[in-house]
């Protein structure tokens, strides 16, 4: 388990056992993730923080993946049937979102809820559908609760719609904006007849404000959560700038484009952006993608699951340029060309897919692999056990005294007597110790008696476990 | 008188043997990493090494004798390098300067032509992050296939997980430095590095192993 599926883990957990949620400004995300987790763990059986697997809480990133695969058939009417099938199909065997389909954190499910507004807005706007726009509301606010990021997401949207506005009445001959019936940001848009364009916003609005005080206030019972939301916004500002993880401006660009098919998948994606013209939902994503691209790419910090929100885009556009290929050719040899052509880039995603996420997928050498822990702590628990069975202990006395113990408290969940402590903190007497390197000098004699035990945590993190020391034996 | 004459001899000896000793002088490569903060002052653990390692004395003369000997492994089609790596005096921790054999229990085996006194034994596992590699026992012995005459003079396998018997020896966190394992004289042909994986992956990486010592007589 990756250090922040651990925490999330955490408070799936505390969920589980019967505490409500707490939005913490400082260092964490929203609900939306724990809405999804929390039901589906329990349907599976677990009750508490102790009693979770991996599978239990995995679980839910593979439903919003599959969700997102599923909702790209809602997209043919705006994307088409091409693009939409090669998105899919994308999303359902190559690396990057079968990799983070199963990790624990709240990108898969932000990239579905955001395909989910995509769909449910252009609908909204295209055909006056008052349903459509609280679903558009609905999946705002999600988003929302998912990571405090989807304000870039709002911003990218409004910019491309407010592009499309303009071309659409110029060069696709829809109906232009009608400003005396709607007004905001939305006016970028175009109605058909229907509902009155004031009604679409209240229908999306009243959604979004509904459904977001529900989850950030969790179902009323945390007030709190509405300023910290706002005291939150200074620390993901400077959270911007780096906080070491820090990376060029072309990281995503050149992780997007490793690995065997990474590069084709990303050159088909370009053509498609050149080719997305034609209407206005198509001009649309192109300008999406771009701005997602390039605003997410100008920020100091990077992580490769963020690349997930480009893989939305960049599979429409490549499933646009196959689509070009596919009716620019006509002839049936190279048609046959072309199929052999695609299967040979489905062989190498399937080669892609097999070494980074089934053989390789905690090897620091895989760039999904972003500050994994290493397979190395996963012999921390049986040798705890081990420990404890030679010493005799049911419930051995671990103290684990370190700055950052994450993701230790996954690791120890099935021990009823564990303790955290930062360096410098007196943990009193234990069976075992669990140290930093750095803690450990703090702790002084108290580790005299006790034979130390690396473990790695993550590439240039180390543990030392301190068991009792016969020095006979 | 005669206890005079006896001390003036131990002092004479004392004092050629002295002269005769030297500290070892390796180059270290460039440092790759600040690494993880050894801890200082906690019992059990190895002592931390600020700055330069002490001075290691050996007799005068002795000399790298691995440098550029052939080397042989359990992994005889390593992951990434040869294993000729091992020997060619390159400690730099960058890509192309280390070899990575495979999964598990893994040894490299270095033929140093003769017979040889050997006083110290220097590896360079990995030093581009702080790592620890497990189960790590370095063996000399005249048998190449190490089933007779073997001398053990590093073992910090302390679980007996390779076979070779419970070692006493703590684990250590990989630096530029390199390890320095004390041999005692210990006389051999060859020299045989055991190691079991690390705490980052379950491979073994060497970038350079040196044996230091002098011809037997």
């Amino acid at each position: 388990m990756h250090t922040d599926e651990s925490v999330n883990a955490y408070i799936t957990g505390e969920l589980l056992a019967g505490k409500s949620f707490h939005y913490d400004p400082q260092d964490r995300h929203g609900p939306a993730l724990f809405v999804l987790a929390e039901p589906v763990a329990r349907l599976l059986g677990a009750n508490n923080f102790s009693g979770l697997t991996e599978s239990q809480l995995r679980l839910s990133p593979v439903l919003a993946g599959t969700a997102t695969v599923l909702l790209f058939g809602a997209g043919v009417e705006m994307f088409g049937f091409i693009p939409c099938l090669v998105a899919a199909l994308l999303f359902a065997f190559a690396p990057l979102p079968l990799y983070y389909s199963r990790y624990f954190i709240h990108e898969t499910l932000f990239v579905a809820v955001t395909l989910g507004l995509i769909l449910s807005g252009w609908q909204a706007l295209r055909k006056s559908s008052l349903p459509s726009a609280a679903l558009a509301g609905f999946c705002a606010a999600l988003m929302l609760a998912c990571k405090e990021t989807a304000a870039l997401h709002f911003f990218a949207v409004a910019v491309a719609l407010f592009v499309c506005r303009f071309a659409a009445s110029r060069h696709f001959g829809m109906p232009g904006p009608v400003p005396a019936r709607t007004f905001g940001i939305l006016t970028c848009a175009w109605t058909a007849p229907g509902a009155p364009g004031w009604k679409i916003i209240l229908a999306a609005t009243t959604a979004f404000l509904f459904t977001f005080i529900l989850l950030f206030t969790w179902f009323g019972r945390d007030w709190q959560a509405l300023p910290d939301l706002v005291r939150a916004i200074p620390n993901f500002a400077a959270r911007a700038g780096g906080e070491g993880h820090q990376k060029p401006f072309w990281y995503y660009l050149k992780l997007l484009a490793g690995g065997g098919s990474g590069g084709i998948i990303f050159a088909l994606a370009v053509l498609g952006f050149f080719r997305a013209r034609g209407s206005a939902s198509r001009l649309f994503l192109a300008i999406y993608a771009l701005l997602i691209i390039t605003i997410y790419s100008a920020i100091p910090y990077k992580t490769p699951w963020l690349a997930l929100n480009f893989w939305l885009p960049l599979a429409l556009l490549a499933g646009l340029a196959i689509e070009w290929i596919w009716f620019a050719t006509t002839k049936l040899p190279v048609r046959a060309a072309v199929l052999v052509s695609l299967a040979a880039v489905g062989s190498l995603i399937a080669q892609d897919t097999r070494q980074r996420v089934f053989l390789h997928p905690a090897d620091e050498n895989n760039p999904y692999a972003y500050a994994h822990t290493v397979e190395d702590l996963l012999r921390l628990p049986p040798r705890l056990a081990q420990l404890a069975r030679q010493e005799n202990l049911a419930q051995p006395r671990i103290a684990v005294v370190a700055a950052d113990p994450w993701p230790l408290p996954w690791y120890l969940r099935k021990y009823s007597q564990v303790g955290f402590w930062q360096p410098g903190q007196n943990p009193g007497a234990a069976d075992f110790f669990i140290t930093s390197p750095e803690a450990a000098e703090k702790l002084g004699d108290k580790l005299k008696n006790f034979r130390p035990e690396y473990f790695g945590v993550r590439p240039e993190v180390l543990i030392i476990l301190w068991s009792p020391w016969d020095r006979s034996r | 008188m005669k206890n005079v004459f006896v001390l003036a001899v131990l002092f004479a000896v004392a004092t050629a043997s002295a002269e005769d000793m030297v500290p070892l002088k390796t180059k270290l490569p460039p440092p790759l990493f600040v690494g993880t903060p050894v801890p200082i002052n906690v019992p059990n653990l190895e002592p931390p090494q600020h700055g330069k390692r002490p001075d290691f004395m050996v007799p005068k003369g002795t000399v790298n004798l691995a440098l550029n000997k052939k080397v042989t492994s359990s992994d005889s089609e390593p992951i990434v390098g040869t294993l000729d790596l091992i020997t060619d005096g390159d400690k730099d921790g960058d890509e192309g300067s280390w070899v990575e054999l495979g999964p598990g229990k893994q040894w490299v085996q270095i033929d140093l032509g003769k017979e040889a006194d050997i006083y110290a034994v220097i590896v360079w596992h990995y030093h581009s992050q702080a790592r620890v590699y497990r189960d790590v026992v370095v063996q000399i012995s005249d048998d190449p296939k190490f089933e007779k005459g073997v001398t053990t003079i590093f073992n910090n396998d302390y679980a007996n997980e390779l076979g070779l018997g419970a070692g006493k020896d703590l684990a250590y966190i990989e630096t530029y430095q390199g390890k320095l394992m004390d041999a005692k004289g210990a006389k051999g042909r060859y020299v045989r590095l055991y190691s079991k994986g690390n705490t980052t992956n379950k491979l073994n990486h060497y970038i350079e192993v040196e044996v230091w010592g002098k011809p037997a007589s």
